[in-house]
C-alpha cells in the first residue's frame, strides 16, 4: 500500500465511499480507511441466519434514490444498482382487524385512508400534492446543499409569502410536534397512528417539539421508499467500485487511531497497526464526532473548549431499534387481509398502533429506559426481491423501537434479554398474521442495540441517525455550530458524515454538501455542479 | 406596447425590473445568469407543442443586464446559475401577471435548478425580479391572452385546451 494520496477518508460507509467516488472523479488520490472488513457501514447484508438468507443489517429502506445527485452523477445503477419500488409500500394493521394501506399509486393510498376517514384521505391527498410540489425545491435547497439557519429559512419563507401560499407549510411547524400537526389536519386516530409511526421510522419522533416542520416532506415521499435488489451492500459495493474505478482506493480491516496534525493542520491518519498515512490536501472524517474529536486527535489540537463541547453538547436520539432477522418458508397472511387485500403485498407493515396515544405512551417507556409491549414493523423484502431468499422461501425484518441502555442492567443487559424479546417481538407478528406458526421460522437472530455500537461504533448509544433529529441539531447547528459547514477548527480536517446536515438514512447528503465546501477549499472544479 | 417573447419586449422586461429594483436598497453585489426554457405544451399559442424557446438573463448587482432569447445549448462560455423550466403555458400567464411566480415554483410547474441559497438569502431582491416580470410590461397578445383555459393556473396549464381568446389583445399592470 503506498504511503500517501491527496485525501484520506476515514470510514467507507455510504457518504465515506460518496465522497471519495466524486475526489476520485475529479483526479486526486484518494484512500479510504474502513475499519471493518468490508466497505458499506449501514449498507450492510449478512446471512444472519442461514445460507441464501440475505438479511439488511442496518439500512433498508432507501428514500433518497431517485432524488440524490451522486445516484446519476457516480452512474450507480451502471455500477449494478438495482431498486424496486414496491406498488404496496406499507401499511399498518390493527387490533380490530381493519388496515391502513400506503400504495405508491396515491389514489389508491386516498381509498385506502377514506376507509377510516373520507376527510383524512381528502386531507392527505392535498398534504402530498403540495408537497410534491415543492419537494424538488426542498430538496435542492435543504438536503444538497450546505445548510442556511433557521433564521435564514424563516425570512425568505416570509418574504415569499410562503406561509399564505401554502395550506400545511407554517412558521408554527417550528415549535410544533408532529402529533399536533395530525390533530390540526387529520381525525382519525389511525390515521394519524400511521402517519405519526411513520415519521418515526424517519427518525423524526412524533412527540419531539419542532419536527412538524419536517413532516410535510416525510408525507410528500411516504411512497417513495425503494428495495435495494440483492441487499442495501448492492449499494456500498457499487460506490466502491466507481471508487476504484477511477483509481481510488478502499482498504478494509484499516482502523485508524489517529488523525495526524501538523502546525493546526491534519496531514494524513495513522492506523492502529502503525501505518502512517500522509494526506497532501485533506482529511475527512465520516465517522462519529466523539471518535473524530475524542479519540483520533491530540487533545491539545481539539482544545478544552470544543472537546468540552463534544462531551457535552453533541446529542444523540434517546431511542434506538431492536431488529429481529428471520428466514422463513412462507410469507406472512394477515387476517386484515380480510378487510384489504393489498396488506398482505405491503412491503412493510405496521403492528398495531391504534393511536399517536399509544406511540406516545411506548417513547415515555423507552425513554425510561424500559420495554415497551413490542409493536414492531415487519419488512418482507422477499416480496419485492425474491433473490434475497431461496425458492420458496423469505426473509424477514422485525424492527422495534427501544431503549439503548435498559433500566435493569444497562446495554449490557441486551445479550441476555434480546432472545425473550425478540420472541416476544415474533409472537406480536404472529398475532396479525396466524400463519406464521413456530415451524414458518427456519432460524432468526436478534440484532440488538448493544449488538448495533459493537458492529457500527461510530452509531454512539444505537444512534442510526448518528446525531438527534431535533430543530436544534439541525441545519447548521449540527452536530455543532462551530462544524455546521463540514469544516472544523483544524485546517484541511472535515466531517462528512451523517453526523453532519441533513442526517442520517442513506441520503448521499452530508458527503456531497461536505464535497461542496472541500472542492471550495482545494480548488475543485466542480464538474457535478448540473445547473 | 411590445408583443410578447420579442426584441422589444425582452427590452422592457429589463427596464421594468431595473425600475422595480432602483427601489430596493441593500441589492447585493454579485453577478448571474438563468436560463429559462419554455415548453411548447400544446396550450400556448407562442411556442408550438413539442418545440421549446429559451432565454438568458444577466442580473448584475441586482440589474438586469440583459435578456435574450437563444437557440439550443448555452452560448459558448456562458456559466449558468439557475435553470427555471416549465410549459409555455405557465410561463405566458406568468408573463401576462395572472399567475404568480413563486406559486408556480412551489406548485413544481416550474422547476428552478440551482443553488437554492442565494435565491432564499436574496429573496427580497428575487421577489422583486419577479414582480417585475410578472407584471411590469403591458404586452400584446397578438395571438390571443393568457388566461388560456377555463380555470388558467399553474396546475391547470398542462392540461388546458386551446385559447380562449383568438384576437389579438393585451394584458399587463393595468389589467392582471
Amino acid at each position: 500500500m503506498r504511503d500517501t494520496y491527496d485525501v484520506v477518508i476515514v470510514g467507507a460507509g455510504h457518504n465515506g465511499l460518496t465522497l471519495g467516488a466524486y475526489l476520485a472523479r475529479s483526479g486526486l488520490e484518494v484512500l479510504v480507511c474502513e475499519r471493518r472488513h468490508e466497505e458499506g457501514g449501514g449498507l450492510c447484508t449478512e446471512e444472519l441466519t442461514l445460507p441464501g438468507f440475505l438479511h439488511n443489517v442496518h439500512a433498508n429502506y432507501h428514500t433518497f434514490v431517485d432524488m440524490a445527485p451522486p445516484v446519476t452523477d457516480l452512474e450507480l445503477r451502471e455500477h449494478g444498482v438495482e431498486y424496486v419500488r414496491p406498488e404496496v409500500q406499507m401499511a399498518s394493521v390493527f387490533t380490530d382487524g381493519t388496515a391502513l394501506v400506503i400504495h405508491s399509486d396515491i389514489d389508491k393510498t386516498c381509498a385506502s385512508i377514506a376507509r377510516f376517514s373520507e376527510d383524512d384521505a381528502e386531507t392527505f391527498r392535498r398534504l402530498h400534492a403540495e408537497a410534491h410540489g415543492y419537494i424538488d425545491l426542498l430538496l435542492g435547497t435543504l438536503m444538497y446543499q450546505p445548510p442556511m439557519s433557521v433564521k435564514e429559512l424563516t425570512k425568505a419563507l416570509s418574504a415569499f409569502g410562503v406561509e399564505e401560499r401554502s395550506e400545511f407549510l407554517s412558521v408554527k411547524l417550528r415549535v410544533e410536534t408532529i402529533n399536533r400537526f395530525l390533530d390540526q389536519h387529520f381525525t382519525h386516530p389511525k390515521v394519524k397512528a400511521h402517519l405519526a409511526f411513520h415519521g418515526a421510522v424517519c427518525g423524526y419522533t412524533n412527540d419531539v417539539k419542532g419536527l412538524a416542520i419536517g413532516f410535510p416532506l416525510l408525507a410528500g415521499k411516504i411512497d417513495n421508499w425503494n428495495l435495494c435488489v440483492g441487499g442495501s451492500h448492492r449499494l456500498a459495493h457499487a460506490l466502491w467500485r466507481d471508487l476504484a474505478q477511477h483509481g481510488g482506493v478502499m482498504i478494509a480491516d484499516a482502523d485508524v487511531e489517529h488523525i495526524v496534525v501538523q502546525d493546526g493542520r491534519a496531514v494524513g491518519v495513522r492506523l492502529t497497526d502503525g501505518t502512517e498515512i500522509t494526506a497532501r490536501q485533506a482529511v475527512a472524517s465520516t465517522v462519529s464526532v466523539e471518535q473524530t474529536f475524542l479519540e483520533f486527535l491530540d487533545p491539545a489540537s481539539v482544545g478544552e473548549e470544543l472537546a468540552h463541547k463534544v462531551k457535552t453538547k453533541v446529542r444523540h436520539k434517546d431511542w434506538t431499534l431492536f431488529s429481529v432477522h428471520l428466514a422463513m418458508d412462507r410469507l406472512p397472511e394477515y387476517a386484515a387481509a380480510e378487510f384489504d387485500p393489498d396488506v398482505n403485498r405491503a412491503w412493510v407493515v405496521n403492528l398495531g398502533y391504534g393511536s399517536p396515544e399509544e406511540l406516545n405512551a411506548d417513547w415515555a417507556t423507552i425513554r425510561a429506559g424500559g420495554l415497551p409491549d413490542p409493536h414492531p414493523n415487519a419488512a418482507v423484502n422477499s416480496l419485492y426481491d425474491p433473490t434475497d431468499a431461496p425458492a420458496g422461501c423469505a426473509t424477514g425484518l422485525l424492527r422495534q423501537f427501544a431503549p439503548f441502555a435498559l433500566a435493569d442492567g444497562g446495554e449490557g443487559a441486551w445479550d441476555e434479554i434480546g432472545p425473550y424479546y425478540g420472541r416476544k417481538c415474533i409472537e406480536e407478528w404472529r398475532r396479525f398474521a396466524p400463519n406464521l406458526t413456530d415451524d414458518a421460522f427456519l432460524a432468526s437472530a436478534v440484532f440488538t442495540p448493544h449488538d448495533i455500537v459493537r458492529k457500527l461504533p461510530n452509531m454512539i448509544r444505537g444512534d442510526w441517525m448518528m446525531g438527534e433529529i431535533s430543530l436544534d441539531n439541525m441545519l447548521d447547528q449540527r452536530p455543532l455550530p462551530e462544524l455546521g459547514q463540514y469544516r472544523t477548527p483544524i485546517d484541511r480536517l472535515y466531517m462528512a458524515g451523517s453526523t453532519q446536515h441533513p442526517h442520517g438514512f442513506i441520503t448521499f447528503g452530508p458527503a456531497y454538501n461536505a464535497l461542496a465546501i472541500m472542492a471550495e477549499d482545494l480548488g475543485i472544479e466542480p464538474w457535478w455542479r448540473k445547473v | 406596447m411590445p408583443v410578447i417573447y420579442t426584441a422589444d419586449w425582452y427590452s422592457a422586461v429589463v427596464e421594468a425590473i431595473n425600475a422595480h429594483v432602483a427601489g430596493l436598497r441593500g441589492v447585493p453585489e454579485g453577478a448571474w445568469t438563468c436560463r429559462i426554457e419554455i415548453a411548447g405544451d400544446g396550450v400556448s399559442p407562442y411556442v408550438a407543442a413539442g418545440e421549446e424557446r429559451h432565454f438568458l438573463v444577466r442580473i448584475d448587482g441586482g440589474r438586469c443586464i440583459w435578456y435574450r432569447e437563444v437557440l439550443g445549448e448555452e452560448e459558448e462560455g456562458t456559466v449558468l446559475d439557475y435553470r427555471f423550466s416549465g410549459p409555455a403555458a405557465v410561463f405566458d400567464e406568468i408573463a401576462a401577471g395572472v399567475i404568480d411566480p413563486v406559486d408556480a415554483a412551489l406548485h413544481g410547474t416550474v422547476k428552478v435548478r440551482g443553488d437554492m441559497r442565494f435565491l432564499m438569502r436574496q429573496a427580497e431582491l428575487v421577489k422583486t425580479l419577479l414582480e417585475a416580470y410578472a407584471t411590469g410590461v403591458e404586452t400584446t397578445w397578438p395571438l390571443g391572452a393568457p388566461p388560456y383555459a377555463v380555470t388558467g393556473g399553474a396546475g391547470d396549464a398542462a392540461t388546458a385546451g386551446a385559447p380562449t381568446t383568438a384576437a389579438a389583445a393585451t394584458r399587463g399592470p393595468a389589467d392582471a
